[in-house]
């Protein structure tokens, strides 16, 4: 399984952080990948309507991410902004936002 | 006790601020919650005036049923590390500090833009009609920004790796705070040319905030946005800088800052909704030399200019960098006459940046809202 992941938006542009990111469960041990997988089933991509919600009206500086994930022969991209009311969307961006941070080593145990 | 709903008929059974704030403080689980959700998220003090104005009562006296003008009404909220919105009240409007920074930063916060906008340019909260001001804190794990959702500011922690917590600094409140004078007045749409207008009106309302607070003329303000934000460690000073855009930060893990101080170097992109954050840095700059120009105090005559201009009927939500020099022009002939010096230094600085406006404006009225 294959997540591209990207932040967009926030209270400033950071070059650095707004590069878009990529996971693959192939890189990862086990147990990785295994969480990733499950974090993936979990929010549902694959349920979700493609493409993102209208934005919110009036609103600044809100973050937007995009996510979108291989699996085999699917593929699906989903765009969510700041707040993320759905825990288990909210579980699977924190944990791609955490494990894909510039400059970060690679994580082995939960922050 | 009548909870919020949107039947008019609820004004007729409405309790005053300060009773409601006593519920709020002494009722029991069910009353504190309702009196809560109705001082802060109470809109018919708004649609009980705008009635009254359409029946062509006379106006409002500060008394019993509507919130005084000039009056505060905070709610400070805690999302604990989650990102469910509001969150849990924390502190109301009147109350002791807590033992939460974030919580008495927001609220202090929300407080000195009330203030600056209220003294400065006689605006009663964020729509000019005493809105009330609501704020949560402590949202999400090591959230790394704050924003404005249309009707609240919602702030991060930070990591503490490469940003402290976002309620640390004044004009970041007063940045988001301003993107609902915004929304309420012009509208700007966020995207592209308008997006990076509307982040330049926040950039500049919120750094004369804190210039207002710090006592600071023009030639001593520092001109940066969100300083203090940036954990030790990392290579930069601010967000961003409005006296010398690009220069706030330089680090291996940010970045460089993207920001152009003109015309040419205008970032043409699809990020960041056509680089509202980064393009702002034209008309931030235009202003910075505006307020140097004229000198003094920058709200007292730049700031008069560009709020004037945000009010202005001919700003619409499409409006871009050269329709919205053009009516600080004019603006600035309406408020100092045609030809004076500040005028002047409002055409210089549009002229420094690279942003062409006509030699000539009208001189006719313009119209604000």
């Amino acid at each position: 399984m294959r997540v591209e992941f990207k932040i967009e938006g926030g209270l400033a542009y950071f070059p650095g952080l707004s590069k878009p990111r990529v996971i693959d469960s192939a890189d990862l041990p086990a147990a990785e990948a295994d969480r990733l997988h499950r974090l993936v089933d979990a929010a549902g991509i694959f349920e979700q309507p493609a493409g993102g919600r209208a934005l919110p009206k009036g609103a600044a500086d809100y973050r937007q991410y995009t996510i979108t994930v291989e699996d085999g022969r699917r593929r699906r991209t989903i765009r969510l902004a700041d707040p993320i009311a759905n825990p288990d969307l909210e579980a699977l961006v924190e944990y791609l936002r955490t494990r894909t941070a510039p400059g970060d080593e690679p994580a082995s145990k939960d922050e | 006790m009548c909870h919020q709903t949107t039947h008019r008929h609820s004004i007729f059974c409405i309790l005053p601020p300060h009773i409601l704030q006593q519920i709020a403080i002494n009722g029991d689980a069910q009353e504190r919650a309702a009196a809560v959700h109705t001082l802060a998220a109470d809109q018919t003090f708004r649609s009980l005036r705008t009635e009254l104005l359409l029946a062509g009562a006379p106006a409002p006296s500060p008394s019993v049923l509507l919130a005084a003008e000039g009056e505060k009404h905070r709610t400070i909220y805690d999302a604990r590390h989650q990102q469910m919105l509001p969150g849990v009240v924390v502190r109301t409007e009147g109350a002791q500090p807590t033992q939460d920074l974030a919580t008495n930063e927001a609220y202090d916060g929300l407080g000195a833009t009330f203030d600056f906008y209220w003294e400065i340019y006689q605006r009663n909260s964020i729509d000019d009609q005493g809105l009330p001001l609501n704020a949560t804190v402590h949202f999400g794990r090591n959230y790394d920004n704050a924003f404005w959702n249309g009707d609240r500011m919602v702030f991060g922690d930070g990591d503490g790796r490469l940003f402290n917590r976002f309620t640390i600094s004044l004009d970041v409140i007063g940045h988001e705070l301003t993107h609902g004078v915004t929304q309420d007045e012009a509208q700007l749409t966020y995207s592209n040319q308008p997006g990076a207008l509307n982040e330049s009106i926040s950039d500049v309302f919120g750094s004369l905030i804190k210039q207002l607070t710090l006592n600071q003329t023009a030639d001593q303000a520092d001109w940066l946005i969100g300083a203090g934000l940036l954990a030790q460690g990392v290579n930069g000073v601010a967000l961003r800088s409005m006296k010398a855009p690009g220069t706030a930060y330089d680090d291996p893990v940010l970045g460089k800052d993207p920001q152009p101080a003109h015309m040419r170097d205008f970032e043409r992109t699809f990020e960041d909704n056509g680089g509202v954050h980064i393009n702002s840095g034209i008309p931030n700059h235009a202003f910075y030399l505006a307020a140097v120009k004229i000198g003094g105090f920058a709200w007292e005559k730049a700031g008069r200019i560009w709020y004037d201009t945000l009010r202005d009927t001919h700003v619409r939500p499409s409006t871009g960098f050269r329709s919205f020099a053009r009516l600080t022009l004019i603006n600035a002939g309406r408020l100092f006459g045609n030809g004076s010096a500040e005028q002047q230094a409002v055409r210089e600085a549009w002229h420094e940046v690279g942003v062409a406006v006509p030699a000539i404006v009208p001189a006719t009225k313009s119209k604000t809202r």
